[in-house]
């Protein structure tokens, strides 16, 4: 009875090693190997080296000389900036569009508003490439050029779900008294959400910005759709480079946008945190 | 009506329910309150007194009916243009300032000048005992100390009214009671006026000038303290208020006789009356030790119970009929409560002068 239960335990633990060995040990892979010297094939460790980090920034190597694979960092760099603008905008305008619906929820009765929150809803659940394709046939149908614009205003489409979701959940913990006591006191409706219910709702709208914004940053699918010929973000330039086979570089890449996304969530965590 | 600081007029509010239809909360309230006065609202939950405490304060619109504080009508008023502040039941302290800028949350918003924004931060909290506390945040102060801090906040703006709602029940019972006599105190020397709301009988009748007894939206009963204990409206009161043995009955000379026959002597005048309900609280009871005084009456009941309760014993019985008893014994007479413990009958006695009689259309519709 013993033995079955110590043994019992044991396959439990280690079941719980594979289960995160699954979840990450892919990613460790691509960290790892972004520190390969082997220019070519990737699953053979030839020795460390930040090389590949180096090219990025466009400092040119030894070996880089034998595989130059990115087309060039300027390229890069401007897909990079492309992505920041677009992650920048589209979370400024989700968060506050996404903040004003999930209050307007929260505060009024209205005709339909169950229905309406469904509505909110939707985008998230939508698959992505309908999305994208519904978009990209009316941005033409419209006669929108594509570009930075509309790969703003797609995204926006969805983000908006996910800052109305996290501010709403926030704002279902406040206590609604103290807008009442806030006025009790004196204060009129502006006053009372400026001094009260901003302060409140605010690690939600931060932790809803910074979603926002990682989502914005990764998205590759709608954003493929609506970004036209002439317009790359960081996400379709790599998925650019993959086609012409797996380069050192996309390593070294990827564990920068990594840790780049880490940086982030501590962020919001640690605000989230200090606010509470 | 100079001297009325509160004056509301036929006030009506119905709620609609999920469910459909609508529930009545005030139904055609009429309610004046003295300048300078205590007025406690006691009713059981759904009664009607918090809302009517919110039509006050302007969370709640009335439907019908006019609200007037200090001469001004303030019915179609917003909440933040009352000249009313409130002590919230569960404090709404801000958990995200210190207790100083809640304090003084009132002055900022009305632009007092820093200095005597300050110094008045100071002489509120001063008032209700936390000086030197400005700098805490509220989730760092015990429920007492938060409970103050909600006083000193709304006192501060000098409100020509203070409404207080359930300001005791997150309490413990000792730090209850004090805060009852502080509160009380307090309230003496701000010379405002308090309308305080409590489901808890003990704490209208320590507290109150008058007490306003509600249930289903309306006023059963707004009397002093002592008036609404011993000369009970109508039966919700009677059993609202304290605890009371009722009986029901025909008057018939000097006696009342319910239908289960047990017989009630009184000596008031009942000439006027035909079907009553009598009131005998149980700390008018007492056990007979066997002489029979004329100017006594009695009453014969089989012992259910006998439960210590420290200051005495509370004896609970039934008559004859099996009408339900309790009666208040006190300490003194513990040789009688042992008798009626091991014999399991009792002769309770009682003075027929003291027996409240209800007339039957005071009753509770």
């Amino acid at each position: 009875m013993n033995f079955v239960h110590k043994l019992g335990s044991l396959s439990l633990i280690v079941y719980v090693f594979i289960f995160f060995a699954f979840i990450y040990l892919p990613i460790a892979l691509i960290v790892i190997y972004s520190f390969n010297a082997d220019p070519v094939n990737m699953m053979r460790w030839s020795g460390f080296t930040i090389d590949w980090y180096r090219q990025i920034f466009g400092f040119r190597n030894a070996s880089s000389e034998a595989a130059l694979y990115i087309e060039s960092t300027d390229q890069l760099l401007a897909a990079v900036r492309t992505s920041l603008i677009v992650a920048a905008s589209t979370t400024a305008v989700a968060t506050v569009l996404g903040t004003a619906a999930a209050l307007a929820v929260f505060r009024y009765s209205f005709f339909g508003k169950r229905f309406y929150r469904v509505l909110l809803f939707v985008p998230m659940l939508m698959p992505d490439i309908v999305l994208g394709i519904a978009l990209l046939i009316f941005f033409v149908g419209v006669g929108i050029s594509l570009g930075v614009g509309t790969i703003i205003i797609g995204q926006c489409t969805f983000l908006i779900s996910y800052v109305f979701i996290v501010v709403s959940a926030r704002l279902a913990g406040m206590d609604r008294t103290l807008e009442n006591a806030s006025a009790d006191l004196g204060a009129d409706e502006w006053t009372t959400f400026r001094k009260i219910t901003l302060p409140q709702v605010m690690p939600g709208v931060v932790g809803g910005a910074l979603l926002a914004f990682i989502i914005s940053m990764d998205d590759l699918v709608i954003t493929y759709f609506i970004s036209g010929t002439s317009t790359q973000t960081l996400p379709i330039f790599i998925f650019g480079m993959l086609r012409r086979g797996i380069k050192p570089e996309v390593n070294a890449i990827a564990t920068m946008m990594l840790l780049f996304s880490f940086a982030i969530a501590a962020l919001g965590l640690y605000l989230n945190r200090r606010k509470r | 009506m100079a001297e009325s600081i509160v004056r509301l007029e036929k006030a009506r509010k119905a709620f609609p329910l999920p469910e459909g239809g609508t529930v009545t909360a005030l139904d055609g309230i009429e309610l004046e309150v003295a300048r300078n006065e205590f007025l406690t609202l006691l009713g059981p939950s759904g009664c009607g007194k918090t809302t009517l405490l919110h039509a006050i304060s302007g969370f709640v619109e009335l439907d019908a009916g006019r609200i007037f504080v200090d001469g001004d009508d303030v019915t179609e008023r917003p909440p933040h243009k009352r000249p009313v502040n409130t002590v919230f039941q569960n404090y709404a302290l801000f958990p995200h300032m210190t207790v100083g800028s809640n304090v003084g949350y009132a002055l900022d918003i009305s632009g007092t000048p820093r200095m005597e924004r300050d110094s008045r931060v100071g002489e509120a909290l001063e008032m209700v005992g936390l000086g030197g506390l400005q700098n805490r945040l509220p989730r760092q102060l015990s429920g007492g100390q938060q409970q103050r801090v909600a006083l000193a906040r709304a006192i501060i703006a000098r409100p020509k009214l203070l409404l207080l709602d359930e300001p005791l029940s997150a309490l413990d019972r000792k730090l209850r009671q004090a805060m009852q006599i502080e509160l009380k105190t307090l309230q003496a020397e701000l010379g405002i006026s308090f309308i305080f709301v409590t489901h808890d009988q003990e704490e209208a009748l320590t507290m109150s000038n008058r007490v306003a007894v509600l249930d289903g939206g309306a006023i059963q009963q707004i009397d002093t303290p002592r008036a609404v204990y011993n000369n009970p409206a109508n039966e919700f009161v009677a059993s609202f208020i304290g605890a009371s043995n009722l009986f029901r009955g025909a008057v018939k000379g000097n006696t009342v006789v319910t239908a289960g026959g047990d017989v009630i002597q009184v000596s008031v005048d009942t000439t006027s009356m035909n079907q009553v309900t009598a009131l005998l609280r149980p700390e008018q009871y007492a056990i007979a030790n066997g002489e029979r005084d004329a100017s006594a009456a009695y009453m014969d009941v089989t012992v259910r119970q006998i439960v210590f309760t420290g200051a005495g014993y509370e004896l609970h019985g039934e008559t004859a009929s099996g009408h339900t008893v309790v009666a208040t014994i006190a300490a003194a007479q513990q040789t009688q409560v042992a008798n009626a413990e091991t014999s399991r009958r009792a002769t309770l006695s009682y003075d027929p002068a003291a027996v409240h009689l209800i007339p039957a259309s005071g009753g509770k519709p």
